[in-house]
């Protein structure tokens, strides 16, 4: 029987029987697979860390899309930070109003591999007229990119160690808010609090010097495993973490999406941190 | 490097002649693969990593792929169960291609920049070694990741190369240095130690066993997260002398110390040159001869700037053969096939009458030979060639 066993914690591990074996790329940097589970569907691996799943990826990509553009409530123009599967993609372009995605995404093989082996997470998304694709470091695009341009900035990263590092970097968030127009704001992946407090913390420390309100919202992705996941949130304007339930479930009828995770209550519900996160981000508890 | 006492290279053992099968195996593998040779034979090493399990049940075996860096080694160990020690990302890389996981390897390099920790987390590696308090700040970043072990330096008054100088805290520092750990919220995960390589007794191994097991409760006592680990390194010895080595002999009294520990403790050992120095056969080609004085030179192609590097580096004398068992014999010299004058392998050793093209066979010269070797003279390495 083949395995996949996670190197993530040197304690604990979590493990998937590897059903089929889709794809296969390996150098001596890295090591990527897509392969089926019986209860997963297919799931990517990368240098020994689950990405994503077919079962799963509903949770993360609904709560990363459709929180910020929903708490801002009139974005036109949205860009996406990595994300080369297509499913973050596919959440945004759900949205009607929007005018213009921008999608930045380092490895252009990824998206080629994903469409041909990870079909459903783009579900046809990159054919959208709106999408300007831009094969490109995340970093560089950012630097380069005038101000003022986006009403929301995703960062779909992956882990912090590798070559998503400097997506967590205080460069990063600083170039991010000076691209964003006034009232923007930008979510990011920032992993597992449970195993990855301090990165939750330098979060805060780092994009908190940019951003008027810097906070975290969370949902439990259950492959990444440890409980919730914490997603950082950025804007100047503290009112979008606030914005009631009865505005959220008008813009949430007028987007006319259909989900199956985010809804207008848990929206406002998953800006609710536990005691402990809290307590570490307030200095307390480390 | 060498340790001062106790283990020192014995007079080289040669054995002259060969049987005609012998001979036809080693002159057909340089027929069709040329000369020098490596010849790593898989059955070989597969015979060491079961002795060693037998010598050391339940001891999970980390192979330290240092000694041989060869992805056949690498594969041929890894089908038999066995984990590795890596010491640097270029050995993490190996795995990779051969589709290893991370998780069957430690990090072994008391000492690492912070790329080195980053790339061994990248390649699923997650278990460190540190042996003080400025190598543990550099883990503090990913301590919530990783498991470390602490390297504890006892000296080994037996082995030919002694590993207690260069890394390892003292004993009496592990209580301190563990409760520093703590308070920084890392987790030393267990203790490790080498008391040095190709140990001609294993008292040396007990001792440290015995130590690190009073350490260990003593900092037990007193700490809600127990380690739980004892990495008793490697160090066992092969047999370089011809005089036959008895396994049981030597490993007994560590296995008995190993049974006296707790049996909640988990023990690994990081054997190289134990597993893979038996399963390698050196075959060099005489390219040249001369008459110096009273003494016969023969040159060959494989010397200590290559294969034979081990002569230098790790102070050992392979076992040689040649297929002439002419009883006429004269003090000889095998020189290697560089320009410098330290480029030999033997010197006074009694040869028959060797010709242009004899071959020469190295023997037990599996471990830190081909991985210490040069380009000296832009010499290509002898190729690595595996059988069975």
């Amino acid at each position: 029987m083949k395995e996949f066993q996670e190197t993530l914690y040197d304690s604990i591990a979590q493990c998937f029987r590897i059903d089929k074996m889709y794809f296969e790329h390996k150098t001596e940097h890295q090591h990527l697979m897509i392969f089926h589970n019986a209860f997963l569907g297919r799931v990517m691996t990368l240098d020994g860390i689950v990405q994503t799943t077919e079962k799963d990826e509903f949770i993360y990509h609904e709560m990363m899309a459709h929180v910020p553009i929903l708490a801002h409530g009139h974005a036109r123009r949205v860009l996406i930070i990595g994300g080369g599967d297509g499913a973050m993609l596919r959440e945004v372009s759900r949205h009607r109003a929007i005018e213009s995605i921008v999608m930045v995404e380092i490895d252009a093989e990824v998206i080629e591999m994903a469409k041909q082996h990870l079909p459903r997470h783009s579900a046809g998304a990159f054919t959208d007229p709106r999408l300007q694709l831009v094969i490109s470091d995340g970093m560089e695009f950012v630097r380069g990119a005038e101000s003022g341009q986006f009403d929301v900035i995703i960062s779909d990263s992956t882990d912090p160690i590798g070559p998503g590092e400097v997506l967590f970097s205080e460069d990063f968030y600083g170039q991010c808010k000076r691209i964003l127009a006034p009232g923007g704001v930008m979510a990011t992946q920032n992993g597992v609090p449970f195993f990855q407090l301090d990165e939750l913390i330098q979060t805060r420390e780092r994009m908190g010097r940019h951003f008027a309100d810097q906070s975290f919202y969370s949902a439990a992705v259950p492959t990444y495993y440890g409980g919730i996941m914490a997603f950082g949130w950025g804007s100047d304007d503290p009112g979008l973490r606030q914005v009631d339930e009865q505005t959220l479930q008008q813009r949430f009828r007028e987007a006319g999406l259909e989900t199956r995770y985010y809804t207008p209550q848990i929206h406002r519900a998953s800006f609710a941190l536990p005691a402990w996160v809290q307590d570490a981000l307030d200095g307390y508890g480390q | 490097m060498s340790g001062e006492a106790g283990y020192r290279p014995g007079p080289r053992p040669v054995r002259y002649g060969a049987s005609p099968e012998e001979r036809q195996f080693y002159e057909s593998l340089v027929a069709e693969h040329g000369s020098p040779l490596l010849v790593v034979r898989r059955s070989r090493i597969e015979a060491q990593y079961r002795l060693l399990q037998r010598q050391l049940p339940g001891v999970a075996l980390y192979y330290a792929i240092k000694a041989l860096p060869h992805a056949s080694v690498i594969e041929t160990l890894a089908a038999l169960g066995c984990h590795f020690d890596v010491a640097s990302e270029g050995e993490l890389e190996l795995l990779r291609p051969l589709r290893i996981s991370g998780r069957r390897t430690i990090h072994t390099h008391p000492v690492k920049k912070p790329e080195h920790i980053k790339a061994a987390l990248r390649g699923g590696s997650t278990t460190f070694v540190v042996d003080n308090l400025e190598e543990m700040n550099k883990l503090l970043p990913f301590r919530h990741r990783i498991g470390v072990l602490l390297r504890v330096s006892f000296r080994g008054d037996s082995v030919a190369v002694d590993l207690s100088r260069k890394f390892g805290c003292a004993p009496e520092q592990v209580p301190e240095l563990a409760r520093a750990a703590t308070a920084q919220g890392i987790h030393i995960r267990g203790l490790s130690f080498h008391v040095g390589s190709q140990s001609a007794r294993p008292d040396s191994h007990v001792a440290a066993v015995e130590q690190c097991a009073s350490l260990i409760a003593a900092v037990n006592a007193d700490n809600d997260n127990p380690m739980s680990t004892l990495d008793i390194g490697g160090g066992f010895p092969v047999d370089y002398d011809g005089q036959g080595l008895d396994a049981d002999r030597w490993f007994r009294p560590l296995r008995e110390a190993l049974q006296r520990l707790p049996e909640d403790l988990s023990v690994i050992a990081e054997p190289g040159r134990f597993l893979v120095a038996p399963a390698v056969t050196a075959i060099a080609t005489v390219t040249g001869r001369a008459r110096r004085g009273d003494c016969q030179w023969y040159y060959l192609d494989d010397g200590v700037y290559g294969s034979y590097s081990g002569q230098l580096f790790d102070h050992m004398r392979y076992p040689l053969q040649v297929f002439n068992d002419d009883p006429q014999r004269q003090p000889s010299v095998l020189a290697g096939p560089t320009c410098d004058s330290i480029d030999i392998i033997a010197e006074d050793v009694p040869m028959p009458e060797l010709g242009e093209g004899d071959l020469v066979i190295g023997h037990m010269m599996g471990a830190y030979t081909a991985a210490t070797s040069t380009r000296f003279n832009s010499l290509n390495a002898a190729r690595i060639i595996t059988i069975d």
